[in-house]
């Protein structure tokens, strides 16, 4: 069942056209991993999902919920109970330097749900276990290194129970050691099946835990498979010039 | 202690008291002035911007001196209106060090703004929050650090810009100084209200690396 529905998706920037016509589905469970080179508006369609971009024409809507129609949105109120289902990992963390690691974790919960903040404990406590950081609960993004950064602000979005997480390229600011905690933390959530889109340039890890692959270039959707096979045999030259660069 | 001595000491102190009092009364209220002001030049609506910046800008852009004197001795000048605007010499000057002030710090706080990253308001946005709750929990107290060696910097300068008191006449610590070195002929006075500056400076100082310290996260 599709929890995630797009079509038609177009957006610019003044001029630059850098979403055309985008449509794709994603069921709940799914792994898909959004490959293409840089510049094709990967990024773009990931923040279009969770309302960091406003589009200018096309549908989106998650489970159920509609939060832009042919180029109209929701009000306020919808559009917020729809991106709450969403949780998003950046690039760059983007965590919040003046706060510990544990208040990271807690800030927005203790802010927006209500349940009584011993709760909130317990679930931080559990996700910095989870994600390997019991010990850095006191200390401050900057004491952090990368790939303990990434796994904070993978806890953090966790802490607000989202169905989906979005994933902006999560180890492409990482020291090459230091990306195989962060894939790990994620491969575990894949075998917990949570719904998660990732735009990475991992293929390796996009074929072990994607179930499957979305190629973009030049803002289109060219085609979309299973890892496996769309990595291996490709049926656009498109498809095929991208994967001969970035496999070699 | 010669009674000499204590005569020409216990005025300097009676005025570095007038002295600090305005410093703080000056400090305590331009720092959330300046504050809104900053709102202001941020606001979306054109014309309260506009409004804060034109301040900001004639603020920045004349002498201190020049607007305590005009609020001194030019608003009782105006006509009509002026009879009702003679206002208590030591009242005059902490408003114009008032208005002044807050648009130094305004200036102070809208660069603390700009350095705060947009991934900053990208995340407080997917986690759910508001724009009240990102102001206040997210942005603010990022701001507020990353502004404090500036504030801490204006606020030595505040200190020294109360000696400006004595161009309108209200007694504080350099005018009794310099009363003291008229009447005995001699320049120690000077050196004492240079080191009752000092020391008031050097607290200001050791307060803010304090505050520093305190919260130190980056
Ligand atoms: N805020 C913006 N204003 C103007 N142009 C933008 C903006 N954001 C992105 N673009 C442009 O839109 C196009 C798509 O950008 P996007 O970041 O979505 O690409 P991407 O596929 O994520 O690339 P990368 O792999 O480099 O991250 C680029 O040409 C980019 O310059
Ligand atoms: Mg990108």
């Amino acid at each position: 069942m599709a929890i995630i529905e797009v079509s038609n998706l177009k957006k610019s920037f003044g001029e630059l056209e850098v979403l055309k016509q985008i449509t794709f589905d994603v069921n709940k469970n799914d792994v898909v991993a959004v490959v293409g080179p840089s510049g094709s508006g990967k990024s773009t369609m990931l923040r279009s999902l969770v309302y960091l971009e406003e589009i200018n024409d096309g549908s989106i809507s998650v489970a159920g919920h509609k939060l832009v129609e042919s180029g109209i949105y929701s009000k306020p109120k919808e559009i917020n109970l729809i991106t709450s289902k969403m949780g998003m990992v950046f690039q760059h963390f983007n965590l919040f330097p003046h706060l510990t690691v544990q208040e990271n974790l807690e800030i927005a919960p203790k802010l927006l749900k209500k349940e009584p903040f011993s709760v909130i404990q317990r679930r931080s406590t559990e996700l910095l276990e989870k994600v390997g950081l019991s010990d850095r609960a006191k200390a401050y993004p900057s004491q952090l290194s990368g790939g303990q950064k990434q796994r904070v602000a993978i806890a953090r979005a966790l802490m607000m129970d989202p169905e989906i997480l979005l994933f902006d390229e999560p180890t492409s600011a990482l020291d090459p050691e230091l990306t195989g905690e962060v894939l790990q933390v994620m491969k575990n959530l894949a075998e917990e099946h949570m719904t998660m889109i990732v735009v990475t340039h991992e293929m390796e890890f996009a074929k072990e835990v994607a179930n499957r692959a979305i190629f973009m270039d030049n803002g289109e959707i060219i085609e979309t498979g299973h890892p496996s096979v769309l990595f291996t045999n490709p049926q656009f030259d498109r498809t095929k010039a991208f994967l001969n660069r970035t496999l070699r | 202690m010669s009674t000499e001595f204590i005569n020409m000491i216990m005025p300097m102190l009676e005025g570095a008291k007038v002295t600090i009092l305005l410093f703080l009364i000056a400090i305590v209220s331009s720092i959330p002035l300046g504050f809104i002001l900053t709102l202001g030049v941020k606001s979306n609506n054109k014309i309260v911007s506009w409004l804060a910046q034109t301040y900001i800008y004639l603020m920045r852009g004349t002498p201190l001196l020049l607007q305590l004197l005009f609020i001194c001795f030019g608003l009782p000048l105006l006509p009509v209106v002026g009879e009702y605007l003679v206002l208590d010499r030591f009242v005059a000057a902490c408003l114009g060090f008032i208005l002044n002030y807050a648009a130094y710090f305004a200036e102070i706080f809208r660069g603390g703004l700009l350095a705060i990253d947009k991934g900053q308001y990208e995340a407080s946005h997917v986690l759910g929050l508001n724009k009240w709750q990102t102001t206040t929990r997210i942005i603010l107290p990022q701001m507020f650090r990353i502004a404090l060696p500036a504030i801490s910097n204006e606020s030595v300068t505040l200190v020294k810009d109360t000696a400006l008191l004595y161009a309108v006449a209200v007694p504080e610590l350099l005018h009794f100084a310099q009363t003291a070195v008229n009447r005995d002929f001699t320049v120690v006075p000077f050196f004492f209200a240079g080191m009752i500056y000092l020391a008031i400076t050097l607290v200001l100082t050791m307060f803010f690396k304090w505050l520093e310290r305190r919260f130190k996260f980056v």
